[in-house]
């Protein structure tokens, strides 16, 4: 990746950051839409496995930092879906929208599934509930919407031809 | 080659165990350490962030409480549109509630529909009918004074006809009893004809000044005697040159009658002393009170601008010059003529004279005041 190609990442990566302090509290839905996530994954293809751990593992302890109690679980599940998506890239790396999508789709999920089980706080059925109600529905919002604005920031995100 | 990929292997992976096993330290920590590396990473790098957070969540809840808030809005807007139809309700009652206390028996309370018809402004449907003691050519009256008549009955309804209606005819009078005629709707090529009334028949010889109460005579059986008709504005003229007609304004007006008395066959006959009398008694104690009140002021005016006039000329003939309004000609002629015995001056105004003149000028019940042109001055004298 060469050096306009790095900050046009930058750019959408801290694009997706603030989008998730602002426009995700506006809306207030039951089942949130996870921008960090999509921060996360989009920069983790562009990166090597390392580095998408270390970027997962900042984000997971910057989200932590706003509920202490859960301190430390959200920086396990982004490092290991950074590191993950970073591994698995010439899997997914393809210009393909659905394939997109189901890659959001399972690192919403992944994430949700992680933090929930290291969060330890919430157990049984709720757990259940959370686990295959909530956090499904939640990744499928930030599917969509992640492909949406892969659709929209689309030249900002195009690799540079060499 | 391979050992390259294989050491960048083993580094991300080093790397990956470095991130969990902090993170999982992270988890690790007691309340009284995590607590502080929460609120670190909050009031420094995330700080920014957290203000973008805490504005979008201000925001909607503003958006969310804004349908409420418009709702809360409208209705004290609707309230407050009621309070004043509420009030003139309120009002109106009151003056029922009087009107029948002065009755004391004999009256039926009902109220008045009113129909959606050009023709409904001349009559009105009255809710209570003849079971409940209503009768043809019953009166209909309201605080103010007439309304109308009863022309049809039913068991549990009845129609009056409402001074309005072109047939509609009462014998009225002046109430010192000097002036007599029958009083009707004015009209004037439009159906209610602007509300007002006509007093015809009156005798040439009688004369009526605008404002004079005229209320009925008791005439023809339908109406008692004293009913507030209505007050004097202009005399019309007309082609009879034997009689005079008078333009009344009316005291009721109908499209404000909803609630109303009808007046009992029975109850005519007793006589409606006082009934009416007791609100003109208050009306005249008023106006004599008004008028008091205006001399009053008038003459603390005219007292102090008598004061003002004498301090003036004093500090004149203090500082060696002239009277105020006092011209060289006149001075020539003072200093030949004979010097005139001092004169008196009025005395400087009482301070009961002028908090008189204050109480006046707040009045808020004062209907005029003094004007300013109507306090006598010298010419050229400084007010």
């Amino acid at each position: 990746m060469n050096m306009g190609g790095a900050i046009r990442a930058i750019i959408s990566f801290l694009i997706f950051v603030v989008l998730h302090y602002t426009l995700r509290p506006l809306l207030g839905w039951r089942a949130p839409m996870d921008f960090l996530i999509l921060a996360l994954l989009l920069a983790a293809v562009r990166v090597r496995p390392a580095t998408a751990a270390v970027i997962g593992f900042v984000l997971g302890l910057m989200s932590d930092s706003l509920a202490p109690d859960a301190l430390g679980a959200g920086a396990i599940a982004m490092t290991v879906v950074g590191f993950s998506a970073s591994y698995l890239k010439a899997v997914f790396f393809a210009d393909n929208l659905v394939l997109n999508a189901f890659f959001f789709f399972l690192g919403k999920w992944v994430f949700d599934i992680l933090y929930f089980i290291g969060e330890q706080r919430v157990h049984g059925f709720e757990l259940l509930q959370q686990l295959l109600l909530w956090s499904p529905l939640s990744a499928a919002v930030t599917a969509a919407v992640g492909v949406l604005l892969l659709f929209i920031m689309r030249p900002l995100l195009e690799p540079t031809p060499t | 080659m391979a050992r390259a990929i294989r050491s960048n292997t083993r580094l991300d992976l080093i790397v990956l165990t470095t991130c969990i096993v902090l993170a999982l330290a992270a988890r690790a920590l007691p309340n009284t350490m995590r607590d502080p590396v929460a609120t670190g990473i909050r009031r420094t790098f995330l700080a920014p962030l957290v203000m973008l957070q805490e504005r979008s969540e201000r925001g909607r809840q503003s958006l969310l409480l804004a349908d409420s808030k418009q709702a809360r809005i409208d209705s004290l807007s609707l309230n407050s549109m009621k309070a004043g139809s509420l009030e003139s309700e309120n009002d109106r009652l009151r003056k029922i509630i009087g009107l029948g206390s002065r009755l004391r028996w004999g009256f039926i309370p009902t109220e008045a529909l009113h129909g959606r018809g050009v023709r409904d402004e001349t009559t009105v449907i009255l809710s209570a009918g003849s079971r409940a003691g209503v009768s043809r050519l019953s009166p209909v009256i309201a605080p103010e004074g007439l309304v109308g008549v009863v022309d049809q009955v039913d068991p549990t309804m009845s129609h009056a006809m409402l001074w309005t209606h072109p047939d509609f005819r009462v014998s009225a009078m002046s109430p010192d009893g000097t002036a007599f005629g029958i009083a009707q709707a004015h009209l004037t090529g439009s159906a209610t004809g602007g509300y007002l009334i006509e007093l015809r028949g009156v005798p040439f010889r009688a004369t009526l000044k605008p404002g004079a109460v005229i209320v009925s005579s008791g005439w023809g059986g339908v109406w008692p005697r004293g009913i507030p008709i209505g007050t004097v504005l202009e005399e019309m003229k007309t082609s009879e040159s034997w009689a005079r007609t008078y333009l009344l304004r009316p005291a009721v007006n109908p499209a404000d009658v909803y609630s109303v008395m009808i007046l009992r066959r029975d109850r005519l006959a007793k006589g409606f002393d006082g009934v009416w009398q007791s609100v003109a008694q208050v009306e005249q104690a008023t106006q004599r009170i008004n008028v008091s009140g205006d001399s009053a002021a008038r003459a603390a005016a005219l007292a102090e601008a008598a004061a003002r006039r004498a301090v003036l000329d004093s500090v004149a003939r203090s500082n060696g010059g002239v009277p105020l309004g006092v011209t060289d000609s006149a001075n020539a002629a003072r200093a030949v003529a004979p010097k005139p015995a001092p004169v008196r001056r009025p005395a400087p105004v009482d301070t009961a004279a002028r908090a008189r003149r204050d109480s006046a000028a707040r009045d808020p019940n004062r209907r005029d005041s003094v004007r300013t042109d109507t306090i006598p001055h010298r010419p050229g004298a400084a007010r």
